[in-house]
């Protein structure tokens, strides 16, 4: 038994984008019509014909001329039909495509079609793979045995079940005779390439997460929906509009800096670990990574919002102020950011340290804001809530957008890490390298590790800072005076 | 003293009776389901007739037997656990026997659901619906199945001739058992365990004349990519490192 049954049924159940298939139900059982469908002819195997083989040419002709279309679009609907499993290829069984030339194709019996209603179950996906193990005598393919493997774990409580259920299958099939069973046999193996597809092929069965409402049933729409629509949109009519020359503009100037650094786009150095299975990628553009790449580098430059979002950015972008002993803007920053995001019982004794750090008169970080500003903050402070320097940090953040970034994108920390910045190769695996890196997968460092990494940085930080005194700064530059 | 132990010996032989006519039953029933998994693979197809479809109503009819004598059995096999004092094993075995049991009605209730929609998708009430099926390549060779079914015994006397239901309460009758016995018995159907390692079912026929079966379909394969050349037309552009379907 599985859980499913034991859960209660709160009706989603509805795959998306699987609603098609009730047309293609029809369009299958129109190719069936011994007078205008499409026309078989028999398959010649070592003992016994079977008959209804048809060609891929035949099907696309037929398809072409149904839905009077040209003959590329009908190889893309039959190649569609392939892969939701309404046809099988005889000849290459794992190649879900049709071809427009003599392959030999078979239909599906609808046992096997794709529904909307039911998946297949894992259940019996374990008793096939059971029925195939005792047919080929353990002979499974890598990626069956695998599944073989998972499933008796995991449905070990019926797997008793499972194995009988298999070899009474098994028993059953026996009793047809030869010609039906290599049909079978067929049908079963292409239905369940379709469901559980090898490693690395697509599936055109793809959906998302399952759905409340039913696609094909019509619904309709009630007096006081087409109210409402009509008053939002009158609204939206009334809304103040953007010409779209302008937004277009600016679109395509975000893609313009973007594209290469959009991993569906540009191809990503070393490798997209999703693609290959290398983590290199990721483990090079962490968070505490000595000296990071080129492109994270460039991305810096692209706007000021990118380099603080970048915790490595931001640490080059403090080094820089460092320097500049202009730290305390970033700071303030930092802090509204705790203030914003921390947890309410320490919001009050947070806004406290903030107010006698940065914003006090004689503060010993005291950061240059204009007066209206600092009155309103100052005056929200009585009753601090999360969002009481809200307008202070938008300040401090334009200031430090139109002013320092710009220094320091000129300045010879930045110019350093570029020099530095890495430029990995691009890896090129072979097939077998990749099966290699798809078995060496591993789970990653454990995020507690990482958390106990941020406290011991903290804790560092926290010890090596000296707030800089302006006023013992000052002095000294007076001395030298 | 001993007349005591005299009649638990005695319960404990009758136990053990009764769980062996439910693992007969469970056998018997496991046929059953399998077989008409068989017939009605074959619903919609160029191999389907009223024949088939007479055949799947008796296959059903003798499940529905064999289910419902089960689960009343079953039920109070494992009501009775409570009351007198059972072995760990016994109990164990019976807790397996009950998991199995709903497992397989599980399945049937999935094979009977697929059922209801083919024979509404496909029905077979005019001469002209005969156009409609769709060409497998399957010839009707199901007598096999069909007598293979007839042959199985329920290990029980069936003393009432209950009518069996029709397709749509059938369903709904299974639906409404199987949350009955959840609720009914709580079993930790986690806790039972396989009696056998993976990959065991292997070994379990020797003599089997069916590997020939895939070396019809393998020879098949490889006359013919002799004959045209071995890379097909559609697919020559190497795609990106995900293979389509390859």
């Amino acid at each position: 038994m599985t859980i499913r049954t034991a859960r209660p049924n709160r009706g989603q159940h509805f795959r998306p984008r699987t609603h098609c298939l009730k047309k293609l139900d029809a369009i299958v059982v129109e190719m069936q019509d011994p007078k205008n469908g499409v026309k078989g002819s028999e398959q010649k195997l070592n003992v016994t014909t079977i008959p209804h083989a048809i060609t891929g040419s035949d099907i696309i002709a037929w398809i072409s001329n149904k839905m009077k279309t040209t003959t590329e679009e009908a190889q893309v609907f039959g190649t569609m039909l392939v892969a939701y499993g309404y046809i099988y290829p005889l000849q290459n069984h794992r190649k879900l495509v049709m071809c427009n030339d003599s392959s030999l194709y078979r239909f599906q019996t609808p046992y096997f079609w794709p529904t909307q209603q039911w998946v297949p179950e894992d259940s019996d996906y374990a008793i096939y793979l059971a029925k195939r193990n005792i047919r080929k005598k353990g002979m499974l393919e890598p990626y069956e045995q695998a599944h073989y493997n998972h499933l008796h774990e995991w449905l070990n409580h019926k797997w008793d079940f499972i194995v009988m259920q298999a070899t009474e299958q098994y028993k059953a099939g026996r009793e047809r005779n030869k010609a039906d069973r290599v049909v079978f046999d067929c049908q079963e193996r292409a239905y369940w390439i379709v469901n559980r597809p090898p490693r690395r092929t697509h599936s055109a069965l793809d959906y998302g997460p399952e759905r409340l409402i039913n696609p094909n049933i019509e619904e309709k729409i009630t007096f006081d929906q087409h109210r409402r629509i009509n008053i939002f949109y009158q609204q939206a009519i009334m809304r103040s509009k953007v010409k779209s020359s302008v937004s277009l503009g600016a679109l395509v100037k975000y893609i313009t800096s973007y594209k290469h650094h959009d991993a569906f786009l540009a191809p990503c150095l070393p490798s997209n670990p999703w693609e290959t299975d290398h983590d290199a990628y990721w483990t090079l553009n962490m968070r505490r990574v000595e000296v990071p790449t080129k492109m994270r580098v460039e991305r810096w430059s692209f706007s000021f919002f990118e380099l603080l979002t970048d915790l490595r950015g931001r640490d080059d972008f403090k080094i820089f102020l460092k320097k500049e002993f202009s730290g305390e803007n970033l700071a303030f920053w930092e802090a509204a950011e705790e203030l914003k995001w921390g947890t309410a019982s320490s919001m009050s004794a947070k806004a406290e340290t903030i107010f006698k750090t940065f914003l006090a008169p004689g503060a010993p970080r005291w950061i240059n804001i204009d007066g209206r500003t600092m009155g309103l903050t100052v005056k929200g402070l009585e009753h601090p809530h999360r969002y009481v320097l809200e307008a202070a940090q938008t300040h401090v953040f334009m200031l430090m957008k139109k002013d320092t970034f710009f220094r320091y994108l000129k300045s010879p920390t930045y110019k350093e890490t570029q020099k530095k910045a890495l430029n990995p190769e691009a890896h090129n695996f072979s097939s077998a390298q990749l099966e290699e890196n798809a078995r060496n997968r591993s789970a990653g460092i454990h995020p507690i590790i990482l958390w106990q990494q941020e406290e011991e940085e903290k804790a560092k930080a926290a010890a090596a800072a000296a707030p800089v005194d302006v006023k013992a700064v000052m002095s000294k530059i007076d001395r030298k005076k | 003293m001993s007349r005591w132990r005299h009649s638990v010996d005695e319960l404990t032989a009758g136990r053990q009776r009764y769980q062996k006519e439910c693992e007969r039953a469970q056998n018997a029933l496991s046929r059953v389901t399998s077989c008409f998994q068989q017939l009605v693979a074959s619903l919609g197809s160029s191999a389907d007739s009223s024949y088939l479809r007479e055949e799947i109503d008796q296959t059903r009819a003798l499940a529905h037997r064999i289910c419902s004598g089960l689960s009343h059995r079953l039920l109070r096999l494992l009501s009775a656990c409570d009351s007198a004092p059972i072995a760990v094993e016994d109990r164990q075995a019976s807790e397996r026997l009950w998991v199995l049991f709903l497992s397989v009605v599980e399945n049937f209730l999935c094979d009977l659901q697929k059922a209801k929609d083919l024979i509404g998708q496909f029905p077979l009430t005019q001469s002209s619906n005969r156009c409609s099926l769709v060409n497998t390549g399957c010839t009707d060779g199901l007598v096999g199945v069909a007598a293979r079914v007839a042959l199985v015994q329920i290990p029980w006397l069936v003393l009432e001739e209950e009518p069996s239901p029709n397709l749509t309460d059938h369903i709904a009758g299974l639906e409404s058992l199987l949350s009955e016995l959840q609720q009914r018995v709580p079993v930790a159907f986690w806790s039972v365990e396989a009696t056998q390692p993976a990959w065991a079912e292997v070994l379990s026929d020797p003599d089997d004349p069916d590997d020939s079966l895939e070396d019809i379909m393998e020879v098949e394969v490889v006359s013919n990519s002799r004959s045209r050349n071995n890379v097909s037309a559609c697919c020559q552009r190497k795609c990106c490192r995900l293979s389509c379907v390859g």
